[in-house]
This record gives C-alpha cells, sequence and structure tokens, in this order.
C-alpha cells in the first residue's frame, strides 16, 4: 500500500486509466481511428526495438513480419473461416517462424551487413506478394491487394462497426507488450541483450551464447510484428503488398523507434505516439499536401541522428522525474 | 597440495596464413596455483588466451581442461566450463553501469535478478570496486577499468581465471593494489594463469613462469630460476626487454 | 523478344545498374556507409534533369554540365554536416550504425520533398532520340540505353584510373583500408571523404540523367534502383569497383533473360535468393578479395 503512495507507482496507473477512459471522452470514430493507429505504431516500434533495440540488430525488414502476421490470419480466415483471434496466434507464430529463419542465417552479421540482409530478405518477400495471386486455390489478390471478407458486426471474427472495440484491443496488446519488453529489461535476458549489443566479444567471455540470445529476440520481434500485422489487417480490412510489407512500413517502424529513442522500454512507443500524431495532425492540418508527414519523419531521422541519438526519451525521463520530484515532495510535506 | 592438472596444453600450434603464432606449445597448471606466462611483443601470450578460450581453434594440439578435451568449444561453452578471461584490451560495456557489468557475468549460474546483483556486489567487494558500483563504465579510470575486467571474469565463478596484462598501464601504488587484488582472488580458491608485461610483478605473484617468444616455449620454472636462464636473458631480458626498458 | 535481343538489352540495362552502384561501391569502400540515400539522388538528377529539358530545352545529356557538379556538391554538403557529425559521435562505437540511418531518414526526407514539390507525376524527357533504335539484322538496339551503357563503361574506365593513378585517387584508397593509419600518413581524412561521398553521388546523379530519356521518373524511383544496386553491390563485392561493373551486367542479364523463361516471382525469387547468399557466406562477393580497396 505505502509503494502505491509513491508517485513512481499510481503515476504510470492513472496513465493507463486515462488510457482505457479516453472513448469515453472521444466519440468520433475518425478520432478513434487514429488513436487506435497511434497504439499501433507505438506498439511495432516497441516490438521492432526487441531486436532493433535491445539486441543491437538493425532489422531494416519487418514489413515482411508484419505482413506474414496480416496475410497469415486473413487467408486463414477467408477461406477457412478460421476466426482471426486465433489467426493472431498462428499468424504471429508463423511471423515468429520467419523471424527465425531469417535470424539464423544472419547471426554472424554485424552492423550493415545485417541491416542489407534484412532489406534484401523483405523485398524478396514482398515481390513474391506482389507477384503471386494464387495459393493453390487460395486467391491472394497480388499486387491489387487482398479485401478481408466483410461480416458486420462480428466479434466472434474481430470484426465490429464501432472503432471502440479495435482502440481497446489494440491498447492491451500495446500494455502486454510494454510489459513483456519491462521484464526483459530486467531480467537476465535484458541483460544478456544488452552485453551483446554493446561487445559481443565480451559477452561471448562471459559464457553468453550470444546466437542463441539474438534467435530469441530475432524470433520474439517478429512475433509481435506479426500479431500487430493481425491486428492491422482486422482494422484496415485490405491489404496491399507495397504498403503493408514493403519499405515505407519497414522505415517507418524503425524511424519510430529511433526518434523514440531505441533500447529503452518506452522510447520507441513515445516515438511511435509522438510522430504518429505528429503526422496525423499535419495530415489533417495541410491535407492537401501529399508525403508531408513522412517529409517530417525522415528530416526527424536526420536530426535526431546528429543531435539526440538516445531519442525523445531523454526529455520523457527529466519531465518525470521532475514531476516525480514534485509530487513526493508535495505529499512530504502533508505527512510532515 | 595435490599435483592435479586443472588445465594442460599438448603441442598447441596455430598458424594464421603464413605465421605460425604459437608452435607445438606444452604446458601445464595446477590447481591452485599461480603461473605467468611471459614473453616479449607479439611473442603470442594473447593468442594462446584465445586458444585456451575458444576464440581461435588450434590447427594442432590439444587443450585439457579438468581432463577434457575443450578444443572445438565456442567461447561461451568453455567459459561455462569454469574458465574465466579478461582483455587485453580491456572491453566494458561501457553504457551501463558498474555493478550491470558485473552482474551480466554472475547471471551465468543464476536466474534470479536478486541473486545476480548479491554475486556481483560480492565479487565487487573482493575486487575493491564497491563504492564505483553506480558509475557508468566508461567513466571508469584505466585502474578501474581493469579491476572492472577482472571482476566480470569472477563473477562467473571460475576454477581458473586468465589475466591478460591487467596490471600494464598502471603507477606502481596501483599495482601493488591489483598484486594484492590477484592474490586475494587466488585466496579465495582461483587458480590463475596470468601474463604480464610488468616483469617484477609477475615474478612476485608466480610460483611458476613459462617463458615464450616467437610462439615457442623456451623455458619453465620457478621465477628465479627462469630469470637467469641463458636462453630467456638473451630472446626477453637481454636484447629487447633491456633495450625497451633503457 | 528473342534470346539475343533478350541478352543485349539485359546487359545494357545492366550497364546502367552497375554505374549507380559504382556510386555506391566507392562510398562503402572509402567510408564503410551504406548509403541508403543513393537512390533519392538519382532521382534527384533525374527530376532536374527532366525539368530542365522542360522549361528551358535543355537536352539531358548536355544538362550534365550543370547538374553533376550540383550532384557533388549536394553530396559533399551532406557528408560535411549531416554524415560528419554522427560518425565523430561514433567514433567509439564498435558498430556505427548512425550513419545508415540517417541516410535512410535522409532519403525518406528527400522522396516525400518531392513528392510535395512536384508531385507524384511519372515524368519523363521525350527527346528526339528517346525511341530510337539501331537495327542491326533484326536486333534492334534502343539508342539512349546504348548511350547510358558506354558512358558507364568510359565512368569505370575513368574512375578506376583515378583511384590508381592520381595522387588524392589513392589518397582515397588509402583512407579506405585503414583511416587511421591514413591519419598518420598526413591524410585529410574529413576531405577525402567529402570528396568520397561527392563523388559516389555525382555517379548517382549521373545515372538518372542517362534514365532521364528513356524511363520515368518519380519520387520513389530511387527505391527501384537502389535495392537492385545493393544486390549489385553484394554480388560484386562491397567496395569492389570492378565489382559492381560485373554485378550490375549480371543482374541486368538475368532480369531480361529469365524473364523469358520464368515468372517475374521466380526471377526475383532467384535474384534476392542469391543475394541473401553471397552475403551470407561470401561477403566479400564473386571475384573481389575482401579488400579490394
Ligand atoms: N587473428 C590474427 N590474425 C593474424 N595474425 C595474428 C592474429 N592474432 C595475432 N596475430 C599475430 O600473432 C602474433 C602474436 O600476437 P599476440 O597478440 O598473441 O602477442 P602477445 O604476446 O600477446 O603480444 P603483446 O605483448 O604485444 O600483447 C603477432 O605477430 C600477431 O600479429
Ligand atoms: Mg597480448
Amino acid at each position: 500500500m505505502a509503494r502505491l503512495a509513491s508517485p513512481r507507482y499510481y503515476l504510470p496507473v492513472l496513465l493507463i486509466l486515462l488510457l482505457f477512459a479516453l472513448p469515453l471522452f472521444v466519440k468520433s470514430p475518425y478520432y478513434l481511428h487514429i488513436m487506435a493507429m497511434v497504439l499501433f505504431w507505438a506498439y511495432m516500434a516497441t516490438a521492432w526495438n526487441i531486436v532493433g533495440g535491445f539486441a543491437g540488430q538493425l532489422s531494416l525488414g519487418h514489413g515482411a513480419y508484419v505482413a506474414a502476421g496480416a496475410y497469415t490470419s486473413s487467408l486463414l480466415f477467408a477461406y477457412l473461416g478460421i476466426s482471426p483471434w486465433f489467426g493472431m496466434f498462428i499468424g504471429g507464430l508463423v511471423a515468429g517462424l520467419m523471424g527465425f529463419l531469417v535470424g539464423y542465417p544472419t547471426l554472424r552479421l554485424r552492423g550493415a551487413y545485417y541491416a542489407l540482409a534484412t532489406v534484401g530478405f523483405a523485398e524478396g518477400f514482398r515481390v513474391i506478394l506482389t507477384n503471386t495471386t494464387h495459393i493453390g486455390k487460395w486467391k491472394t489478390g497480388g499486387a491489387e491487394g487482398f479485401m478481408i471478407p466483410l461480416l458486420g458486426n462480428a466479434p466472434q471474427h474481430m470484426q465490429f462497426i464501432s472503432k471502440v472495440p479495435y482502440y481497446y484491443l489494440i491498447l492491451v496488446l500495446f500494455l502486454i507488450l510494454v510489459l513483456i519488453c519491462r521484464w526483459i529489461d530486467g531480467s537476465k535476458l535484458g541483460y544478456y541483450l544488452t552485453a551483446l549489443r554493446e561487445d559481443e566479444d565480451a559477452a561471448l567471455a562471459l559464457g553468453i551464447n550470444t546466437a542463441r540470445v539474438k534467435l530469441v529476440a530475432a524470433t520474439l520481434s517478429a512475433f509481435f510484428a506479426g500479431v500487430g500485422g493481425v491486428f492491422y489487417a482486422q482494422l484496415i480490412r485490405y491489404l496491399e503488398p507495397n504498403a503493408i510489407a514493403g519499405p515505407i512500413m519497414s522505415n517507418q517502424i524503425v524511424f519510430l523507434a529511433i526518434v523514440g529513442g531505441r533500447g529503452t522500454v518506452l522510447g520507441p512507443a513515445l516515438g511511435g505516439l509522438v510522430l504518429t500524431l505528429i503526422g496525423e495532425i499535419t495530415r489533417v492540418v495541410f491535407n492537401q499536401i501529399m508525403g508531408l508527414h513522412l517529409f517530417l519523419y525522415g528530416l526527424l531521422v536526420v536530426l535526431f541522428v546528429i543531435f539526440k541519438p538516445r531519442g525523445l526519451i531523454e526529455f520523457l525521463e527529466v519531465l518525470w522525474n521532475r514531476l516525480v520530484n514534485l509530487l513526493e515532495r508535495r505529499e512530504g510535506k502533508h505527512a510532515a | 597440495m595435490p599435483h592435479r592438472a586443472l588445465l594442460e596444453l599438448r603441442n598447441v600450434t596455430i598458424k594464421f596464413g603464413g605465421l605460425i603464432a604459437v608452435n607445438d606449445l606444452s604446458f601445464t597448471v595446477n590447481e591452485g596455483e599461480i603461473v605467468g606466462l611471459i614473453g616479449p611483443n607479439g611473442a603470442g601470450k594473447t593468442t594462446v588466451f584465445n586458444l585456451i578460450s575458444g576464440v581461435y581453434r588450434p590447427t594442432k594440439g590439444e587443450i585439457y581442461f579438468n581432463g577434457e578435451n575443450i578444443v572445438g568449444l565456442k567461447p561461451y561453452q568453455v567459459c561455462q566450463k569454469g574458465i574465466g578471461r579478461t582483455f587485453q584490451l580491456v572491453k566494458p560495456f561501457g553504457n551501463k553501469t558498474v555493478l550491470y557489468n558485473v552482474m551480466v557475468g554472475a547471471f551465468l549460474h543464476t536466474n534470479n535478478t536478486h541473486v545476480s546483483r548479491e554475486k556481483a556486489l560480492e565479487v565487487l567487494k573482493l575486487v575493491g570496486l564497491h563504492h564505483r558500483k553506480d558509475m557508468l563504465a566508461k567513466n571508469l579510470t584505466i585502474v578501474d577499468r581493469k579491476k572492472l575486467e577482472v571482476a566480470k571474469a569472477l563473477a562467473t565463478e571460475p576454477k581458473l581465471l586468465l589475466l591478460d596484462e591487467v596490471l600494464a598501464g598502471l603507477n606502481p601504488a596501483e599495482v601493488n593494489e591489483a598484486i594484492e587484488v590477484i592474490k586475494r582472488i587466488h585466496r579465495a580458491g582461483v587458480t590463475i594463469l596470468l601474463i604480464e608485461h610488468v616483469l617484477k610483478a609477475a615474478m612476485a605473484l608466480s610460483q611458476r613462469v613459462v617463458v615464450i617468444d616467437y610462439g615457442r616455449k623456451i623455458a619453465e620454472g620457478p621465477p628465479e630460476e627462469v630469470t637467469n636462464n641463458p636462453e630467456v636473458i638473451k630472446a626477453y631480458l637481454g636484447e629487447r626487454y633491456g633495450a625497451a626498458r633503457n | 523478344m528473342g534470346l539475343l535481343s533478350a541478352v543485349v538489352n539485359g546487359i545494357l540495362m545492366g550497364g546502367i545498374y552497375g554505374l549507380l552502384a559504382l556510386g555506391l561501391t566507392l562510398i562503402f569502400g572509402i567510408m564503410k556507409i551504406i548509403n541508403f540515400a543513393h537512390g533519392a539522388f538519382l532521382m534527384v538528377a533525374m527530376i532536374l534533369s527532366y525539368w530542365l529539358w522542360r522549361i528551358m530545352g535543355l537536352d539531358p545529356y548536355l544538362s550534365i554540365v550543370v547538374i553533376i557538379p550540383l550532384m557533388f556538391v549536394l553530396g559533399y554538403l551532406t557528408q560535411r554536416y549531416l554524415i560528419k557529425p554522427v560518425l565523430d559521435a561514433e567514433k567509439d562505437v564498435r558498430e556505427p550504425i548512425g550513419a545508415l540511418l540517417l541516410t535512410a531518414g535522409l532519403s525518406v526526407a528527400i522522396e516525400n520533398f518531392v513528392l510535395m514539390v512536384f508531385g507524384a507525376d511519372y515524368l519523363m524527357a521525350q527527346t528526339s532520340y528517346s525511341g530510337a533504335s539501331i537495327n542491326l539484322s533484326g536486333l534492334s538496339i534502343s539508342v539512349p540505353r546504348l548511350y547510358a551503357f558506354i558512358a558507364t563503361l568510359i565512368v569505370t574506365v575513368l574512375f578506376y584510373q583515378f583511384l590508381n593513378k592520381t595522387e588524392l585517387g589513392r589518397a582515397m584508397r588509402a583512407t579506405g583500408q585503414d583511416r587511421g593509419v591514413a591519419l598518420l600518413m598526413g591524410i585529410n581524412v574529413p576531405k577525402v571523404y567529402g570528396i568520397a561521398f561527392g563523388i559516389g553521388t555525382a555517379i548517382a546523379g549521373l545515372t538518372g540523367i542517362f534514365l532521364i530519356p528513356f524511363y520515368y521518373a518519380h519520387p520513389t524511383v530511387g527505391e527501384v534502383f537502389i535495392t537492385k544496386a545493393f544486390i549489385i553491390v553484394v554480388l560484386g563485392g562491397l567496395g569492389s569497383v570492378p565489382g559492381a561493373l560485373v554485378g550490375g551486367l549480371l543482374i541486368g542479364l538475368v532480369e531480361s533473360v529469365a524473364a523469358q523463361y520464368m515468372t517475374a516471382t521466380w526471377t526475383a525469387i532467384l535474384v534476392y535468393f542469391a543475394f541473401l547468399v553471397f552475403l551470407l557466406f561470401r561477403p566479400s562477393g564473386l571475384f573481389g578479395s575482401r579488400y579490394e580497396w
């Protein structure tokens, strides 16, 4: 109980409650959709961060995992009637398997070589998706994309008329992922990932099976990216290979994490939150200008890499500590 | 003391292209000993450590640890067997605290963060780095970096500790302090094989020294004996070492 | 298209790929940076060349005189003001990837800036020779492609001579081999980096100019080419000058010839698979020794 009285504990709880309460105040489907997308990007950046931040392996091909999850669940749903609720796990597993299969041969690659390999893999996957119109009897749509059959309000198939359930779904997914990342960060796995990122030879000398640790990170990250892909598919209901598996998706995920602060638990989510909001605002304010939000993303990445390589999270940490200190001092006075 | 060989190198050779960096080298380290591995610059000392710890695989020969041939094991497996090592060019995890660095090592025998922390704190006390536990590793002074390097290795609870020039670059007062630390570690039951350039320190610490030159063993024995060996004087103390020192 | 025709066209297109890859491999060889903005620079040159032609009637090949110096300066400034600070800050990082991230961000910024300013239209300079072709007993060779191919050969040879015969070229190679030693030798490393990035960017620009008479430019046209350039430099050996040319020809050939026998999917799978296999098992590429520089 005493713990709960500290702002370090009740502030996050308040924040989470606020996130849950938001739909009580926001009724517009348009804004609810944007809120869901903000959380989706925060979720994706956090998922990427497991391999890109914690393990320090710069993956530029996460779009492939998003697509793997999205296509798996959507095809299973359209042709076998398997509910996306279940498809979410299968999609995640397929993506995770892909992450493992990409991770295994690339174990030896470092830095730029690893990044290039992930680009090559994802591009190859994207080209295959665009050129494949059928898998056996199943139509996949190829470059034209794939439409998910619309059932109206069908909660058992993760389809809702209202945007509110989507918002809650991604909120819960996001919170679960953040909790997992927090746990990783403070656990043996987190220490090992950090060691690997900082100096692989030193990590090996301390008895760390760095290959295994890398694979775990790659697989977990891809799994969560795949689960995110399933959510995306259900929200948008239309899969376009170039948008979902292409460099736009892959790069955007990385950019959010970089601007937010890669390698930290909350940085990537913060980046996703802030950048997506900026993007949406510019879209509303300058709705005529194509490309503005991506231009801003690119520019921000350049600026952050040069001037603030540790990301937005640094500002947030300062702010957070001030706030907590302020509240604690005030309470101290109260008690006295 | 029972003379049980903890580590044994048998005719170990490694070639890098045309260069034979270690040439038909054999020696043993018995349990409970402190053995010095000395030799002039480029003699192949660090390469011997890299061979033992699995970074390189010998072109020829075997390496036994606790009676088991460890050739072909990966570096992390060698560590898990009970051989800890330090790097001549220290490798701290710079952006993390001293405590964090050591905890990485301490996780080898536990999955529990609290247990790991306790173990790490204990090791930090042993090497005299406890007061720096919250400092970022990249901000440490040279002595403290060396101590951290030892602490990390020690946290993996090795039976055998390989120390690569941990005294190099320290001033005399620091050398004495570090020697005390090494003695303390030894008293705690750890067998030690150390590479030293600071010859006096190596002699003071080691019960036995192995001298190599051009990858070959040229002498072995108690320090006093070895320093009087004419070949050693010629290869090491006489020509290059003497010239470099004076 | 007959097989012979496919081979010829593949070789011509491959030459252009090779030219683009040459710039990429140069920057990597000297600076150890993978320039993800390379394709964006190509696109900028295409668009500039198009508008010079469109507004002033300047022949694309003549626009070289204007655009190449411009691209060089653009590259030089990019290195000086954007990349250098990052490289300096990451001096002690074991696997610096800041510069790579920066170029990736830069690429997206440039592409979308062009999109904002010029729109997403597909632009091509319809010159008198755009559709021209030479007929060799039934085999038709596109004239602008032929020019592009010849330019590639000339640039590669000139460039090779420059690297091996001139003082500056040697300084660049020395820097690529070992930055520390180069510093000790009294080489002005930041200047060499600037020039390398400038030349690399200029080569990307040149590729763009030779493309514009027969290839549509649009804001993301660079992405099509850069992925190929990545594949080529890996096949040819990252940092290898001859490797870039040979790798380019190879990819051009495979694309064009394989299209006769298999679907685009299988061609793509083949190419990307080859790329990954090389990256994994022979990062030095087909011919290059690991240290070509
Ligand atoms: N990976 C390698 N590839 C090629 N040559 C190597 C390699 N590692 C070491 N060498 C060479 O082997 C020889 C022995 O080097 P080593 O580092 O073992 O010497 P050392 O005795 O530790 O020297 P120092 O006292 O300077 O630390 C040197 O000539 C070195 O250049
Ligand atoms: Mg050495």
